[in-house]
């Protein structure tokens, strides 16, 4: 308690002392951790260092292994891996809009999409007619526009936030199933858009377009630039280094998420979730609050949409569907809406098992009898009964939000008044203790961060309750 | 924090001043419909009084209550309160302020049926009332700058203060909806004092209590008027609690103000009586 007692010093002195006195106490917090939880804190440093080293240990052993071996064994490739954070990082986005402000967007892969194409206009010779270099290592005089990576990420995420906060003011007065519908038309529409805007006949003042290829249509754009820093590609023939950059976003992710639901604003959702008439009657402005909700949510998927595009190097309208507005919500109604590593488990878990082990599953089978089902091929119906067996035994996801958790379970309020205050006590302490938790928080984040690169799902079950 | 002088003179006869007057409402209707809820009510708080308004189920209270809050928008009328007008006539268009913009004016208020946010924490169900009074935008929550946690930890200090006033010092760790129900009762009031207000509107704070949890908040609700000056509206159906703490008393039915004055006048009125117990009653009496 004594950390809360003390002065916070202002300005910007007082930020950077913020930040290293954080990282100063991560030591200090993972001794404390190992003390009071030895088991679950050295199961989990296990995991993350194995996490970290994985795309290493795949490269090194495990694909050299599963060529030699006459039994393979399933271990996510690099891209798959990379794709497990892309969809990590759309997870955490998607529940600030669904898990702490409680709206249903069934259109999320609309911002998905923006990310992808804003990469993809400002990084890639397809306005050739133009030639325009920013702080980019493409080659001088090359055609078309080139932005360097470090300023897609905020140019998507300011893109989607925008296209969320545009997409939001009509409609966050809607409530419930109205605003799933109007998110669910906003989702076909962008990709269909970006479809069909490959000849664009428009004549606007000085503004001249005759049969202008926009959007590249069914092809999509190609090449996109990959990734690069100092020399070094970060697309996807690199590999490893590809992992550790969805690493680094994920983590900017993960911090931005905990922040905002340590904040003002994640008390005003959480408000804004239990009861909106009561929460606008306590003096939230409650459509901007949603709107803020529904724009910053929106923003992870145009950073996810600007890491996809940069990444693999092309994007087509094809990519964006509404199976993956709706795969992005399963994982994190499997993983645990409302908690952050809950919906980061989910959405890991999902991308392997929909990429890795159903079609590893299908290699397995038809090894057996080329007659036999391939999974792979089955994957939503794989989800679906996932999804009622996850609803009928736990309801509230592998690692969940407290307040889901009793929200879904009923629980009698005489019984949970003790467990509850214990909790309560907890985040009361988490409030109060805020350098201290700062640092625990760091520490967790890289803790995740590097689960994030883990391939195996079984971190949901291991990592029982890492809030 | 001492007692607000009681306005002196009489409302009927305008001998009190104006800027006595905390919330004057004109000519209020609402009707819903072909139901008129509210008719024409014109209706004066004074600054520092509680005042109660009473009268028979479906008199139009809560829906008063909720045009002063703006959660309501009249069919037609005038609110003003502490010089800022929440509702007014703009040509034939009736415009009224946001229940946040309200809030943010001094109004707070609790709700017949509790409306606690429940899987959240008594100390965050106070903070959230202090939203308004906090300036911290996201991008400060995102960055963890000085200001913004340095106003997070004023707002715990706050509200931990807040929950002692209301009595639930040691429970601000506990869920809103694990609390007993008088605590709960606290709770509403607490969040809405975190608000900060000048007026506090209460709809049946005592419903469902028994006696001595009843005498326990009309004590309550005169310290609260002591010790922050507050001015409170009340509406109540527990006779003795309205004419035990009221300064003055109104009475509505059917929408519309059938009597008005303090607790005595309003007793003897053969109106009041006729609109509880009816006509044979008022006759006998």
């Amino acid at each position: 308690m004594s950390a809360a007692a003390k002065p916070i010093k202002p300005g910007l002195v007082g930020w950077f002392g913020y930040l290293l006195e954080s990282a100063m106490a991560v030591p200090g917090a993972y001794r404390d951790a190992l003390v009071r939880r030895p088991r679950r804190t050295i199961a989990l440093t296990a995991l993350i260092v194995f996490g970290l080293l994985y795309p290493i240990l795949n490269r090194q052993i495990f694909q050299p292994w599963n060529r030699a071996s006459t039994f393979p064994l399933p271990f996510p490739e690099d891209a798959v891996v990379t794709f497990m954070i892309i969809f990590a990082i759309m997870a955490i986005g998607l529940n600030i809009v669904a898990g702490f402000a409680g709206l249903l967007d069934l259109g999320y892969v609309a911002f998905y999409a923006l990310g992808a194409y804003t990469a993809a206009f400002f990084a890639s010779p397809h306005f050739g007619s133009v030639t325009f270099i920013l702080f980019s290592e493409a080659p001088p005089g090359f055609p078309g526009i080139h932005l360097p990576f470090w300023i897609l990420v905020p140019l998507g995420f300011l893109v989607a936030a925008t296209f969320g906060v545009l997409l939001g003011a009509p409609t966050l007065r809607l409530r419930g199933d109205y605003l799933a519908i109007v998110t669910l038309g906003f989702g076909e529409i962008v990709p269909v858009v970006f479809k069909n805007l490959s000849a664009v006949n428009f004549e606007f003042g000085p503004i001249r377009l005759v049969n202008a290829n926009l959007t590249g249509g069914n092809l999509g754009i190609n090449p996109i630039d990959a990734p690069r820093f100092f020399g070094i590609s970060f697309g996807s023939n690199s590999g490893i280094a590809a992992v550790y950059l969805g690493l680094i976003l994920l983590l900017g992710a993960i911090v931005v998420a905990r922040n905002l639901e340590r904040s003002r604003m994640g008390r005003a959702w959480m408000a804004i979730r239990e009861d909106e008439v009561a929460a606008e009657m306590m003096g939230i402005n409650t459509v901007r609050t949603k709107l803020l909700a529904f724009g910053l949510g929106a923003s992870f998927a145009g950073v996810a949409g600007v890491m996809q595009a940069s990444y693999q190097g092309i994007t087509t309208s094809d990519f964006f569907q509404f199976s993956t507005s709706i795969l992005v919500l399963i994982m994190i109604i499997l993983g645990g809406i409302g908690n952050i590593w809950g919906v980061i488990v989910g959405a890991l878990g999902l991308v392997f098992l929909d990429s890795t082990f159903l079609p590893y599953l299908g290699l397995r089978f038809t090894a057996i009898n080329p007659d036999l089902p391939n999974p792979s091929q089955f994957n939503f119906l794989i989800f679906g009964i996932l999804l009622v067996v996850m609803m009928r035994f736990r309801p509230e996801g592998f690692i969940p939000n407290r307040q889901r958790a009793a929200e879904l379970r009923h629980a009698p309020p005489g019984q949970a008044i003790g467990s509850a205050a214990v909790l309560g006590e907890e985040a009361l302490a988490d409030e109060a203790k805020a350098d201290e938790i700062a640092a625990e928080q760091v520490a967790e984040v890289e803790a995740e961060a590097a689960a994030a690169a883990d391939a195996e799902a079984e971190s949901a079950t291991e990592g029982d309750q890492p809030r | 924090m001492t007692a607000a002088p009681l306005p002196t003179g009489d409302l009927r006869t305008g001998t009190l001043p104006d800027d006595a007057i905390l919330v004057r409402a004109r000519g209020v209707t609402k009707r819903f419909g072909g139901l008129v809820a509210v008719n024409a009510v014109n209706f004066d708080i004074p600054r520092g009084a509680i005042v109660s308004l009473i009268g028979p189920n479906g008199a139009g209270k809560t829906t008063f209550f909720n045009m002063i809050t703006g959660a309501y928008t009249p069919t037609s009328g005038d609110i003003t309160f502490d010089g800022h007008a929440i509702v007014r006539m703009a040509g034939s268009k009736v415009r009224s302020l946001k229940p946040f913009q309200v809030t943010a004016l001094g109004i707070g208020r609790t709700f017949q049926n509790i409306r606690l946010f429940g899987t959240m924490s008594a100390l965050d169900n106070v903070r959230v009332g202090l939203h308004v009074h906090l300036k911290s935008h996201w991008w400060d929550a995102v960055l963890r700058t000085p200001g913004m946690r340095a106003e997070e930890q004023r707002s715990i200090e706050r509200g931990l203060e807040l929950l002692d006033i209301v009595g639930l010092s040691g429970r601000a760790d506990v869920w809103a909806r694990n609390l007993p129900y008088g605590d709960q009762r606290r709770l509403e009031i607490g969040r809405a004092l975190a608000t900060n207000p000048k007026l506090l509107l209460l709809d049946e704070p005592t419903a469902g209590m028994n006696s001595s949890e009843t005498a326990e908040m009309t004590d309550f609700i005169r310290r609260l008027r002591r010790d922050f000056g507050l001015t409170v509206l009340l509406i109540e159906h527990d006779m003795r609690v309205v004419m035990g703490i009221s300064d003055r008393v109104t009475v509505l039915d059917y929408g519309e103000v059938i009597a008005e004055g303090t607790p005595v006048e309003v007793r003897a009125n053969p109106r009041v009586i006729e609109a509880y117990l009816g006509r044979g009653a008022a006759a006998e009496a």
